[in-house]
């Protein structure tokens, strides 16, 4: 780590918990929406955050669903 | 039976706008007096293209090995150019040995080269806005706009 030189090197520390990315992704994003779609700015950082945590919300319950599948659903079909 | 649709046949296409977003993301929402929006915009796609090469390193966009996703990445504007320019010229050329700790493998390129494709397709969405978007309707007064035009 003390030998990455930042934006030449990629961050490879990163590769093991690679998935903590979606949260800056979704923040950049709903900064980028949200300042096209909202109408008052008093409103608009509490409508970033929102929509942040829905986003991460149904990314990780899509996540848990496909996991039950694959971990359970599929062995129980795959049983004689 | 009367229409109550807007006709936005009448709304002038912002050209130079278009272009300047393009050039900087949220620089068109700036130059047709949407200033606070704009500069949102440009927060908001910079940090995304910031996050993107500090995770992938500046191998997150490259025209000839991901030339599908340089097409999402390139609505960005010069800054995407940039980078890929950089890593042409820094990256590309050198041989093999060299490039292992400067090319983004597995988890680190995915993530970067994807964090600037959403950059990349935010600003997109940004462009189609600018099309229409009215001089000075910022904050508070797009609202206001709004309704008169669709009464």
């Amino acid at each position: 780590m003390l030998a990455w030189t930042p934006f030449l090197e990629p961050m490879n520390a990163m590769q093991s918990v690679w998935y903590l990315l979606l949260l800056p992704m979704v923040f950049g994003i709903s900064i980028v929406y949200r300042a096209l779609r909202e109408k008052q700015y008093a409103n608009y950082w509490r409508s970033v955050a929102i929509m942040t945590g829905q986003v991460v919300i149904g990314i990780v319950g899509i996540a848990a669903a496909l996991g039950l599948f694959v971990q359970i659903v599929i062995p129980l079909l795959n049983q004689p | 039976m009367s229409n109550t649709y807007s006709n936005d046949d009448s709304i002038p296409i912002n050209f130079t706008a278009i272009v300047l977003g393009w050039l900087l993301p949220g620089l068109g929402h700036v130059s047709v007096g949407q200033k606070r929006r704009g500069f949102l915009i440009m927060g908001g796609a910079l940090f995304l293209v910031f996050c993107g090469t500090l995770v992938g390193g500046i191998d997150a966009v490259d025209h000839n090995k991901d030339g599908l996703w340089f097409i999402a990445q390139v609505w960005c504007g010069p800054v995407v150019v940039g980078i890929d320019l950089l890593n042409q010229t820094f990256i590309a050329p050198l041989p093999i040995a060299d490039k292992v700790t400067l090319v983004g493998l597995s988890h680190a390129n995915e993530m970067g080269t994807l964090f600037i494709a959403m950059a990349g397709l935010m600003n997109f969405v940004v462009l189609l806005d600018v099309i229409h978007a009215k001089r000075g309707e910022d904050f508070e007064l797009r609202s206001h706009a709004q309704d008169r035009r669709a009464s």
